[in-house]
């Protein structure tokens, strides 16, 4: 569904890509573990259109969405949806409203059909009844459930998640884990998940991509990843440093 | 040491026309969005209310009290030469061509402009501007369109009402507190203000909204670095909209006087 081929970006005076390629299947659960600063976030965002490459394709559904300027990315947005790291709620709207955002915003206007899928999204992410509430009021964990059921709620084709895990205790850790598989076997969407988290990719992945020093050094199962004796994929799956005290 | 201060003053020099070249390609985005995409008109009306309708209070408090002082002022120094009379027409004058506009802006600049830089520094930092993006909807069409569209509308009526309070003010203190006449006060007022020093005060009052509306945008758009870029937004944005206010003011008034010449009748 989405083809990642000789991606480049420089940002300030750091080559963040230098050559990533990468290919996400449909339906498939496509994780991008890396070190924290190695541009995972980067690249999950040029699959969207948020960053502009500086060089090579990113083709999702056989279109090049690198050469689109900014008014012409709607169509491949309405595909592709995107959960933030920290669920980036719109804060002067509540739950119910940030939810019936992109429905709104696609053209849908009857009252009742927006209630009905508000609801059914906020029942995918086991938040039904929380539509009043203020993104203030919310912890992080159940902002990054209105963030995924805002994201949903529109029928992505292709969820992709930006760190899910990232700053939540064991338990809420592991309650988005099990609810990024459950929503990628009832919506059958595409998901690509960036994490630094293991637990988090092996538990949700179908495939294992790894960044490092700007390009994929490792993409496989994760039984592959698992058996795997490199020395850097060893390191970051066992979380070696390689420091003394 | 020359070298150096070449260098700087090279630097800001391209600091400046750099800023120029944001703000001008943040016009063009608005105007092509304008043209292009449909206005949100609920946004719209929603910032007219917050933008124009709750500056009311400050921009009249302000035209008022200018107004009753300046009157005094003029009042002090005309009544040695024994211009009494001519008091009204000075103060109309003044505020129509010059003090009613600047004045309204640069107290929406404080007002409006750090509100504006402020919540879309907030917005971009928590990355809901980059959540508008993702989610099909323009940044431009969203956040710039309606504000700087609400400060056009806003801009001149408040403009107006400046000057309309800071006139009744200056009518009030020159004849119940300093003793000038009545009749001679309006009179002159009405003789020598014509309808070429409204029309410069509505234009400098929508212009001055404009700036307003476009620098306050750029500043938030341009907050980085968490909690210390949202702290900086709103300051640059009503130091440069103040800046700017001022010195487009100075050129506007020449441009303006060509074609709304003062002093013929």
């Amino acid at each position: 569904m989405i083809s990642v081929l000789n991606l480049h970006k420089t940002l300030g005076s750091q080559e963040v890509l230098c050559g990533v390629n990468l290919s996400i299947q449909r339906g498939q659960t496509h994780v991008i573990l890396g070190r924290s600063g190695s541009g995972k976030s980067v690249l999950l965002k040029h699959l969207v259109g948020l960053f502009k490459a500086d060089a090579g394709q990113i083709l999702v559904d056989g279109e090049d969405i690198a050469r689109l300027k900014e008014r012409e990315l709607g169509p491949i947005r309405k595909k592709v949806g995107i959960l933030f790291q920290s669920g980036a709620l719109f804060d002067s709207m509540t739950v119910g409203e940030n939810i019936a955002f992109p429905l709104r915003e696609s053209g849908i206007t009857d009252p009742e059909t927006i209630t009905a899928r508000v609801a059914e999204a906020l029942e995918m992410v086991d938040l039904s009844g929380e539509e009043e509430k203020m993104p203030e009021n919310l912890s992080g964990g159940m902002r990054k459930r209105v963030g995924l059921a805002r994201t949903i709620a529109a029928r992505p084709a292709c969820i992709l998640y930006d760190e899910p895990t990232t700053g939540l205790d064991p338990i809420a850790t592991d309650s988005i884990n099990h609810l990024i598989r459950r929503l990628q076997r009832r919506l059958q969407a595409t998901s690509v998940v960036v994490t630094h988290d293991m637990k988090t990719a092996f538990h949700t992945a179908d495939r294992i991509a790894f960044l490092h020093e700007g390009k994929i050094y490792f993409d496989g199962s994760p039984e592959d990843l698992h058996k795997s004796t490199d020395p850097i994929l060893r390191n970051f799956i066992e979380g070696i440093s390689g420091e003394t005290d | 040491m020359q070298i150096r201060i070449l260098s700087s003053a090279g630097s800001g020099a391209l600091y400046f026309l750099k800023y120029l070249g944001e703000l001008a390609i943040l016009v063009k985005d608005t105007f092509h969005s304008i043209r292009c995409a449909p206005i949100r008109w609920r946004l719209f009306l929603r910032q007219v209310a917050e933008v124009g309708f709750r500056s009311q209070l400050v921009v009249l408090v302000t035209g008022a009290f200018t107004g009753a002082v300046f009157s005094a002022q003029t009042y002090f120094q005309f009544h040695r030469l024994g211009m009494d009379s001519a008091v009204g027409a000075v103060v109309a004058v003044s505020l129509f061509r010059e003090l009613g506009p600047v004045l309204t802006a640069l107290m929406l600049s404080g007002r409006v402009g750090a509100a504006i830089a402020a919540e879309i520094g907030t917005m971009k930092v928590t990355e809901q501007i980059e959540a508008l993006r993702a989610l099909g909807v323009h940044p431009i069409d969203y956040l710039v369109v309606p504000r700087v569209m609400a400060l056009i509308l806003s801009g001149p009526l408040l403009a107006a009402e400046c000057i309309g309070l800071g006139i009744g003010a200056g009518y009030l203190v020159a004849t119940r507190v300093l003793g000038v006449s009545s009749a001679y006060y309006m009179t002159n007022m009405l003789k020598f203000t014509m309808g070429r020093d409204i029309k410069m005060a509505l234009i400098k009052g929508t212009v001055f909204a404009a700036l307003i509306g476009f620098i306050a945008c750029r500043e938030g758009f341009k907050a980085s670095q968490g909690a210390v870029g949202v702290g900086r937004a709103p300051t640059e944005a009503v130091v440069n909209a103040s800046l700017m206010i001022l010195i487009v003011n100075f050129f506007l008034s020449f441009a303006l006087n060509i074609i709304f010449p003062a002093g013929t009748y």
